[in-house]
C-alpha cells in the first residue's frame, strides 16, 4: 500500500510544546489583530454605514427581550448564591450579618452585576450571532450581499454591535436589581437579616457605578465583534458553523474576563 | 435586497406583537421546555442503561478526555488566572476597611474554591467543550453520519454519547481542580503586585485553618453536578439537530443556554444541601 | 388515492424485501400514500422516480431509520417496520446502506471507517480488521487510499469507500441511496459497474434509488417508478422502454414537456 501523498493529520495532539506555544502565539497575535480591524471597520461604518432602517431595532429586540428571560433566571439564582456564601464565610469569623447587604450592594454593582450578567450574555447572544451570521457565510448569503455592494460589516456586524451596546447595558442594570432583590430574600430567609438592615447602599459611591457602567459598556461592544468576527470566518458547511459558534461562545467570554481583569485594575489603581 | 426589507417590515408585529400572541408564545415555551426536560429524561436512561462498565468502549473514552483536557486548557488556564485576580481586586478594599490583609489569603482561598473555581470553569467548559461536543453531534446528525451508525447496526448512544457523557464529566472535575490552584496563585500574584500583600502573607491567611477540605469537597462535588448537567445538555441538543448547517449553530446556542441555566440552578440547589 | 393489495406473483419465494401499502406523512405532508413492490433476490433493482417523491423515504424503512405511519415492510419473511430499535440490529447486519453523502466518519481515516464494523460485531482485533478493511478497499480499487481522510477524498471516492464499508458484514441486501448523484460521468459509471459486480459475483440484492438515466438503463433488472405518492409502473428495462404510460415516457425519455407534475 502505501499512499503517494502526504496525510495531512486533521487534529494535532502531539505536538512538540514550544512549537505549540509558537503556533497559539502567532494565532493570538493575527487573531487580536482581526478583531481590532473589525472594530475599527464597524466603527467606521457606524457612522457612514447605509444599513436598512429597523436593523437594529430587530437586533436589539433580540438581545433584549429574548435574552431576558435567561439573563433574569441566572441572576436570580446567582445573587442569591452569593448572599448564602458570602453569609457563610462572615459566619465562620463573626456572625454579624449587618454589613451583608452593603458590601454585596458594592460588589454586585462594580463586579457581579455587569461580569456575570455579560458572561452570561457572550453565551446567548455571541453564540446566536456567530450562529447566524456563520449560517449566512456557509448559505452564500453573505456572497449575496457582497454582490449588492452591501458590505457585509455595514450590514451584519453594526446593527448587532450598537444594539448590543445600548441593550447590554439596560438588560444588565436591570438583571443586577433583580439579583439584588434574591439576595436580600435569601439573607431574611436564611440569616434573618430583615430588609431595612440589608438595604444599605452607603458603600457605593461614584466610583463603582461608574466602574460597572464602563464594564457593562465594553462588555457589550467586545461581544457582539468577538461573535461577529468568529461568524464571518466560517467555512465548510455545517461543521464550520458549530466550529464558529463554538469558538464565538469562548473568544466572547474570554474576551469579557480579561476586560473585567483590566478595568478592575485600572479602577483599583486610581483609587475608584 | 428584497429579504431586507420583508426582514424590516416584519419588525413592527415581532417588536410589539399583541398582549394575546405574548401569552401564547409564553405557554408554547413553557411546554417546550417541559418537553426538552422530558427527551432529556430519556437520553439520561438510554445512557444510565449502556453504562455498564462491560459496555463501556474505554479507548474512545480515554481519546474523548485526552482532546476535550488539551482543547480547554488555555482557556480554563488564563480565565482562573485572571479571575483569582479579580478576586484579589474586589476583596482588598472590602479587607482594608476592616484592617484585616491577614485574612485576605483565607478569603480568596474560600471564594474560590467553593464557588468561583467550580462555577467559572463549569461556564467555560460548556462554552468551549459541551458546545464543540454539540457541534459535533449535530453535524454527525445533519450530514446523516449518526444514521450511518445505526445503519451499520452500531449503537449510537453508546458509541457517541456514552464516552462523550463520562469524558466530560471527568475532564470538567479534572479542570476544577487544576483551575482551583491557577486561581490561587493568580490571586497571590495580583496580592503581591496590587495590594501589596507578600506571597507569604497570602500562604498564612490561605493555610490560617479556617479552610478546611470540606470547603474543598463541597467545590469538587458541585463541579461534577456541572459536568452531569453540560454533558447532558450538549448531548442532547447535538442529537436534536434539524435544518442543515444553521441547525448546527442554533443546537449550539441552545445548549450552552440550557448548560449555563442548569449550573446556576444547580448551583444554587447544591450550595444549600452541601455543607 | 388507491391502495391494493399486493398479488401473489409466480416467483413468491425468491421475494426477499416487500413494502406493503406504506404511507408515510412529515408533519401535514403525505410523501408515500400506499406503496407496494417486491424485490428477488440477487437482482439489481431500480426505485426511480422526481426529485422529493420518496425513494429514500422509501427505502430508508427497511434498515428502520423511519418507520411508516401504516403498512408492512418485509424481510427475509419476516415483518420488520414494528421491531424496536435494538430487535433491528439484526437486520440492519444483513441489510447494508449506501447513503446519498456516503456518510463516512470525519474524525476517522478509509480504514478505520471501514474496520468500525468489523470491530464491533465480527469481534475482530483492531489489527485484524484493518487488514480485513484493506482488503475490502482493494474490492473496490482504492486499496492506495486507506490512510486518507473522507474530506481528502472526491466524492466517487468517498461513494466506493461508503461501499467497502457496506460490504464488511457480508450483508443480503445493500441499499444505494443515489450512488451517482453528483458524480462525474466517469465516476457514476465506475459505481455502476461496481453494483452489477456486487450482484453478479456474490449475490448481493441491490436496491438502488436513482434518477439516473443511464444507470438505469445500463445495470438494473428490474424498476419501479414512485409518482405522486404511490407505484406508477414495475418491470424490467423493455417494459420501461416500450411502455405507453406518457408520464413514465417522459420521465425516461427526460422530456421538458408532459404530463408530469412536480410538488
Amino acid at each position: 500500500m502505501g499512499s503517494p501523498l502526504e496525510t495531512p493529520q486533521p487534529l494535532v495532539l502531539h505536538e512538540r510544546p514550544l512549537v505549540k506555544l509558537g503556533r497559539v502565539a502567532l494565532d493570538a497575535v493575527s487573531g487580536v489583530r482581526a478583531l481590532v480591524s473589525l472594530f475599527l471597520r464597524t466603527l467606521w461604518f457606524t457612522f457612514r454605514g447605509s444599513r436598512p432602517k429597523g436593523a437594529t431595532a430587530l437586533q436589539a429586540f433580540e438581545i433584549g427581550n429574548r435574552s431576558a428571560p435567561f439573563l433574569a433566571l441566572t441572576m436570580a439564582f446567582i445573587g442569591m448564591i452569593l448572599v448564602y456564601q458570602s453569609a457563610v464565610q462572615l459566619g465562620r469569623i463573626v456572625p454579624d450579618y449587618s454589613m451583608v447587604g452593603a458590601n454585596y450592594a458594592e460588589l454586585l454593582v462594580r463586579e457581579l452585576g455587569p461580569t456575570i450578567g455579560g458572561l452570561m450574555l457572550a453565551t446567548r447572544v455571541g453564540a446566536g450571532m456567530a450562529a447566524e451570521t456563520a449560517s449566512m457565510v456557509v448559505t452564500e448569503q453573505v456572497d449575496a450581499l457582497r454582490l449588492c455592494a452591501a458590505d457585509p460589516v455595514d450590514f451584519l456586524v453594526v446593527p448587532r454591535f450598537l444594539a448590543s451596546l445600548v441593550m447590554t447595558v439596560v438588560v444588565i442594570v436591570l438583571c443586577s436589581g433583580l439579583a439584588y432583590a434574591t439576595g436580600a430574600l435569601t439573607a431574611l430567609v436564611a440569616f434573618d437579616v430583615r430588609l431595612d438592615v440589608f438595604v444599605n447602599l452607603s458603600l457605593v459611591d461614584f466610583g463603582d457605578v461608574a466602574t460597572g457602567l464602563t464594564k457593562s459598556l465594553a462588555y457589550g461592544a467586545a461581544i457582539p465583534i468577538c461573535s461577529c468576527h468568529c461568524g464571518l470566518a466560517a467555512e465548510g458547511g455545517s461543521a464550520g458553523v458549530g466550529r464558529a459558534t463554538t469558538a464565538a461562545v469562548v473568544l466572547s467570554s474570554l474576551a469579557i474576563i480579561v476586560i473585567n481583569f483590566f478595568i478592575s485594575a485600572s479602577a483599583f489603581l486610581v483609587g475608584l | 435586497m428584497g429579504f431586507l426589507m420583508a426582514l424590516s417590515s416584519r419588525l413592527p408585529y415581532r417588536v410589539w406583537g399583541d398582549l394575546r400572541g405574548f401569552v401564547a408564545s409564553l405557554g408554547g415555551g413553557v411546554l417546550l421546555q417541559a418537553a426538552t426536560v422530558g427527551q432529556m429524561g430519556v437520553l439520561l436512561s438510554r445512557i444510565a442503561a449502556r453504562s455498564t462498565p462491560a459496555r463501556l468502549d474505554r479507548r474512545e473514552l480515554v481519546r474523548h478526555m485526552e482532546f476535550m483536557a488539551i482543547e480547554s486548557l488555555p482557556i480554563v488556564g488564563v480565565t482562573a488566572l485572571f479571575t483569582g485576580a479579580i478576586v484579589i481586586i474586589q476583596a482588598a478594599p472590602v479587607v482594608q476597611r476592616f484592617g484585616a490583609e491577614g485574612l485576605l489569603g483565607w478569603g480568596a482561598g474560600f471564594g474560590v474554591l467553593r464557588e468561583i473555581g467550580p462555577l467559572l470553569t463549569a461556564l467555560m467548559i460548556s462554552g468551549r467543550v459541551g458546545a464543540n461536543n454539540t457541534a459535533d453531534l449535530g453535524t454527525m446528525v445533519v450530514t446523516e453520519q449518526v444514521d450511518g451508525l445505526r445503519a451499520l447496526a452500531i449503537d449510537p448512544i453508546a458509541y457517541l454519547i456514552v464516552p462523550r457523557f463520562f469524558a466530560l464529566i471527568a475532564t470538567l472535575a479534572l479542570m476544577t481542580i487544576f483551575s482551583d490552584v491557577l486561581a490561587l496563585v493568580g490571586a497571590a500574584l495580583a496580592g503581591e503586585v496590587l495590594v501589596g500583600l507578600t506571597m507569604h502573607g497570602f500562604y498564612n491567611g490561605f493555610t490560617s485553618g479556617l479552610i478546611e477540605f470540606k470547603d474543598v469537597a463541597h467545590g469538587l462535588i458541585k463541579s461534577v453536578a456541572f459536568g452531569f448537567i453540560v454533558a447532558l445538555s450538549s448531548c442532547h441538543f447535538g442529537l436534536a439537530t434539524t435544518g442543515g448547517a444553521p441547525g448546527v449553530g442554533r443546537s449550539v446556542k441552545a445548549s450552552v443556554v440550557a448548560s449555563a441555566t442548569g449550573i446556576f440552578a444547580l448551583d444554587y440547589f447544591l450550595s444549600f444541601v452541601v455543607p | 388515492m388507491m391502495i391494493a393489495p399486493l398479488s401473489k406473483h409466480p416467483g413468491e419465494g425468491d421475494v426477499i424485501v416487500r413494502f406493503d401499502r406504506i404511507r408515510k406523512s412529515f408533519g401535514d405532508k403525505t410523501i408515500l400514500d400506499g406503496v407496494s413492490f417486491d424485490v428477488r433476490k440477487g437482482e439489481v433493482f431500480f426505485v426511480i422516480g422526481g426529485s422529493g417523491v420518496g425513494k429514500s423515504v422509501t427505502i430508508k424503512h427497511l434498515v428502520g431509520l423511519l418507520r411508516p405511519d401504516a403498512g408492512d415492510v418485509w424481510f427475509d419473511g419476516v415483518e420488520v417496520s414494528r421491531l424496536t430499535e435494538e430487535e433491528f440490529f439484526p437486520v440492519r447486519k444483513r441489510v447494508a446502506m449506501v447513503f446519498q453523502y456516503a456518510t463516512l466518519f470525519d474524525s476517522m481515516n478509509c480504514l478505520e471507517n471501514i474496520a468500525l464494523p468489523l470491530e464491533k460485531h465480527r469481534g475482530l482485533s483492531r489489527g485484524a480488521a484493518l487488514v480485513e478493511a484493506q482488503r475490502l478497499l482493494e474490492r473496490v480499487h482504492l486499496g492506495r487510499y486507506g490512510e486518507r481522510f473522507p474530506g481528502e477524498l472526491g466524492d466517487g471516492m468517498k461513494k466506493r469507500v461508503a461501499i467497502a464499508r457496506a460490504l464488511t458484514l457480508n450483508p443480503e441486501v445493500i441499499l444505494f441511496d443515489e450512488p451517482t448523484t453528483s458524480l462525474d460521468p466517469v465516476s457514476a459509471r465506475r459505481v455502476d459497474t461496481l453494483i452489477r459486480e456486487l450482484s453478479d459475483t456474490l449475490g448481493v440484492t441491490a436496491i438502488v434509488v436513482s434518477h439516473d438515466l443511464t444507470s438505469i438503463f445500463g445495470i438494473a433488472d428490474r424498476i419501479v417508478m414512485l409518482y405522486r405518492g404511490g407505484v406508477r409502473a414495475v418491470g424490467d428495462r423493455a417494459h420501461f422502454r416500450e411502455t405507453k404510460d406518457e408520464v413514465v415516457r417522459q420521465f425516461v425519455g427526460g422530456f421538458a414537456d408532459g404530463p408530469m407534475e412536480f410538488g
